[in-house]
């Protein structure tokens, strides 16, 4: 895409991304450099990775959420405008533990900063996970459809991630500090360059020979986001709430951004594994399927709980979980129409064009590697 | 095939012959033609109406009177248009002015045309076209309007392609000119019918603010069908194909046909199957606002049979050989089905997307590009059809009840819903029928006064009196208990 030439970057003063060298945080921070008019900070537990140039004045605070002492004076010196919150551990690497002191508490300190310091628009990246009970399908799940209550969600990650979505929510207007604006995004299946969750062990499957099976009929429809579409929506979201705080009165219902929670896609839900073999294909895979071995459901879930039984009796986590393949079998896709209306989104790079990004990063990550080791 | 194949093919495919059978017998038109009503002029129409089209004659005939003669005009002029086009040999001068002119030809009295070529299909049309004016003539003004307007653009459009060289020799060079071209033939037509369609009010207006929807139509029937006529107009020396499709896949357009580039052939179809099938979400949701059964199939069944012949040419190397057709059998189960409403029409789109999606190929060049546009089609027809609830499901995650009550209480609070307004109805109905008597009553003269003060008397039921002695008399006189 051509850069936009800075009298067109529209302006958004001081923005804070909070797990701004994160995955999704650092893909932000690049759309609010290249496309803004703002001044950005981030807050991050560890500042190292994933770092923009000097060149581009953004200014890094290594710093724990889950302590007050330690964001407020950043947020005293960087006087945020914005605050966009990012910061969580990922679904498989943390504990429960972990997952309620950065989730909960640690979006609860960041919320009172927002309002101590008279942060005007506050935006948090929940997850498309909070309406799933990680069994059901979802079918064109849209905004109405219920967040899952803790005592049925049996993700705890996705638990945590709903309170602090409340939590985010309830600050809205609220009676205290009705200055400060916030919205939740709730983005489905995030993949691309840097993603540790998604791509990298879909590719892992191709470069095992392991693409020859197939668990269900592979009918199920499923969204898998691009990060840099689910950055723009982040940005689109700041700006929304930003307006909002310059107008007299409350917008219509219809029209609000504060307050709200929007689910991010592509905007189109594929097959579960046609993605899959997309992303194989790009990786350099020349099959079609004739090779492959369709395994039944109930079939998966049998193998599935029987590694996962034998496994456990050694102590590891086998290859093939009754998880995955309940994943790989269920209906899982959202309406992101909300988002289209009230934020302007519009899923600005397609799915294929993700997926050779996103490929094309992990293959030079292999091969950096393996030039190391070959050292 | 002979009788003997026939009967053969049938024995092994049972499913086939009941279709057919089942359509011939049961297939109940929404109106019928009623020909002893028509003029033989009229009767003229439809006997060139039967002559020059297979796919649309049956449908035109069984639509809304309002509408029957309109479109079957609308059909015969554009189809006569259509015959001048496409003869190669009437002589450009004369074709040119012919063209673009045929909308101020529907108003000239006895005008015919004899200088098509013998071996031209539709030549009689115009042979006896005045038959066409004088029945155009006799439309609505507002009906000859539509039709004229479309036929000066149709008519412009095509004079523009026969005087381009270029695409004469090479064929079509871009996407946008290929929709530019399906825009003329096609699209026009889809423009045309919903504004007659509209002015009939038989579809919402709002049809008319969404152009991009009967355009959608248009294309989509135009596009499959020059996808599936690949052979034919080749081996006619027509190409419709457009060269920034078909270039990424062979070097000339005849390599397409040649054996041993198979594979590069059918990636080329799939492409053309997946630049057709980007149309058939807005085919369905431009259906939704038909209001008319008789329209309603008028427009799905040219529809439904797109989608399984898309689904029939995609991967298929058949269409390189032959003209490839979906069976009898399917064609009347197509029939049935989409005569019917938007939910059966839309579960035919689903079968047939969900068999594209089966045959696609990760070697494919657009295999996720297919995988996606499947996807969107699924995806359109949840949001017109929703399967899942969201007031059910937040119902059960706050516990109040499980899943399979959730449905009972649903589908209860539906019937519930519905038992309420069917009291509502039945006792409005009463109340306005006993509240019409009694006016009338009261208008009569009846003294509802003298009533209430019997009734507050206590003579809830007066004794019937006889009335006078002399009133006896007289009835009592005419009683014959013989009779």
């Amino acid at each position: 895409m051509a850069p936009i030439p800075p009298s067109q970057k529209r302006p958004l003063g001081n923005v804070m991304v909070i797990g701004g060298c994160g995955f999704l945080g650092h893909h932000i921070i690049a759309q609010l450099v290249e496309d803004y008019k703002c001044k950005v900070s981030v807050i991050d537990i560890r500042t190292v990775r994933n770092r923009r140039p000097e060149s581009d004045g953004v200014q890094y605070f290594d710093a724990d959420i889950t302590s007050m002492e330690s964001i407020l004076p950043i947020f005293e010196k960087t006087k945020p405008d914005v605050v966009i919150h990012t910061a969580s551990p990922t679904l498989a690497g943390g504990t429960k533990e972990l997952y309620r002191k950065v989730n909960v508490e640690g979006t609860k300190c960041v919320i009172e900063a927002c309002q101590k310091t008279n942060v005007k628009a506050l935006v948090y990246t929940s997850s498309a996970s909070v309406i799933h009970d990680n069994a059901s399908d979802l079918i064109n799940a849209d905004e109405r459809w219920p967040v899952i209550p803790a005592k049925n969600q049996t993700e705890y990650y996705s638990q945590t991630k709903a309170e602090a979505e409340h939590l985010v929510l309830a600050a809205n207007r609220s009676e205290s500090y009705p200055r400060l604006l916030t919205t939740s995004l709730r983005p489905a299946g995030i993949f691309g360059e840097g993603d540790v969750q998604v791509l990298p062990p879909i590719v892992a499957v191709h470069f095992n020979n392991q693409t020859g099976f197939q668990l269900g009929p592979n009918t199920n429809l499923f969204d898998f986001t691009y990060v840099g579409n689910v950055a723009h929506a982040h940005c689109l979201a700041s700006l929304a709430l930003l307006t909002t705080s310059t107008l007299s009165t409350k917008p219509l219902d219809n029209e609000k951004v504060d307050g709200e929670a929007f689910f991010i896609t592509n905007d189109s839900p594929v097959y579960f594994w046609d993605f899959a073999r997309a992303v194989w294909k790009c990786a350099g895979s020349e099959k079609d399927t004739r090779h492959v071995w369709e395994i039944s459901q109930d079939l998966g879930m049998a193998i599935g709980g029987m590694l996962e039984w034998g496994f456990w009796l050694v102590g590891r986590t086998p290859k093939l979980t009754r998880r995955q393949v309940r994943y790989s079998c269920m209906t899982r896709y959202y309406d992101c129409g909300k988002a289209k209306r009230r934020l302007g989104y519009r899923a600005k790079t397609g799915l294929q064009e993700g997926i050779e990004r996103s490929v094309k990063f992990i293959l030079e990550e292999r091969k950096a590697e393996s030039e190391k080791k070959g050292q | 095939m002979g009788l003997a194949g026939q009967l053969l093919y049938y024995s092994v495919h049972p499913n086939q012959l009941r279709s057919i059978l089942q359509w011939k017998i049961w297939h109940d038109p929404v109106h019928a033609r009623t020909p002893e009503k028509e003029s033989a002029n009229l009767k003229e129409c439809f006997k060139y109406l039967n002559l020059t089209s297979r796919s649309f004659c049956s449908v035109i005939q069984e639509l809304n009177p309002e509408l029957l003669v309109p479109v079957t005009i609308f059909y015969l002029v554009l189809r006569g248009l259509d015959t001048i086009e496409d003869d190669m040999t009437i002589p450009l001068e004369n074709k040119e002015p012919k063209l673009r002119n045929f909308q101020n030809i529907l108003e000239e009295d006895g005008w015919t045309f004899t200088e098509n070529g013998p071996n031209e299909k539709d030549r009689e049309l115009l042979v006896h076209f005045d038959v066409v004016i004088t029945e155009f003539k006799l439309l609505k003004p507002a009906y000859k309007d539509i039709i004229k307007d479309i036929t000066e653009k149709m008519g412009n459009g095509m004079a523009d392609y026969v005087l381009n060289a270029e695409h004469n020799v090479n064929g079509v060079n871009t996407v946008k000119d290929y929709e530019l071209y399906c825009h003329y033939v096609a699209g026009l037509v889809g423009d045309g019918c919903t504004r007659l369609f509209v002015e009939a009010e038989f579809a919402n207006p709002a049809l008319l603010k969404r152009p991009e929807l009967s355009e959608s139509m248009g294309q989509f029937l135009q596009k499959t069908n020059i996808i599936r006529d690949i052979r034919e107009d080749f081996d006619d020396k027509r190409r419709f194909w457009p060269k920034e499709i078909w270039s990424k896949h062979v070097d000339k357009f005849e390599d397409l046909f040649d054996p041993k580039n198979l594979q590069k052939a059918l990636n080329c179809s799939s492409e053309m199957v997946l630049n057709s099938l980007k149309h058939a979400d807005e085919c369905l949701f431009y259906m939704a606002a038909i209001k008319d059964q008789s329209v309603f199939n008028f427009v799905a069944i040219p529809q439904s049979m797109a989608i399984a012949t898309l689904e029939l040419v995609f991967q298929n190397p058949e269409v390189f050989k032959k003209n490839v057709k979906i069976t009898k059998g399917d064609a009347c189960q197509l029939m049935m089905e989409s005569s019917q409403n938007l939910k059966t029409v839309s579960e035919i789109f689903l079968r047939y997307v969900r068999r594209i999606h089966k045959k696609n190929k990760p070697t494919d060049p657009n295999f996720l590009q297919i995988s996606m546009a499947c996807g969107k089609v699924e995806q359109f027809i949840e949001s017109i059809f929703p399967t899942q609830d969201p007031k059910a499901l937040a119902l059960i995650h706050k516990g109040e009840i499980s899943p399979e009550q959730a449905k009972t209480k649903a589908e209860s609070a539906e019937a519930n819903k519905d038992v309420m307004y069917l009291m509502l109805a039945v006792f409005g109905t009463l109340l306005v029928i006993s509240g019409l008597m009694i006016g009338a009553a009261y208008l009569a003269g009846a003294r509802f006064d003298v009533a209430v003060n019997e009734l507050k008397k206590g003579k809830i039921f007066p004794k019937f009196d006889g009335g006078s002695e002399e009133a006896a008399k007289i009835a009592n006189a005419y009683d014959h208990g013989e009779l």
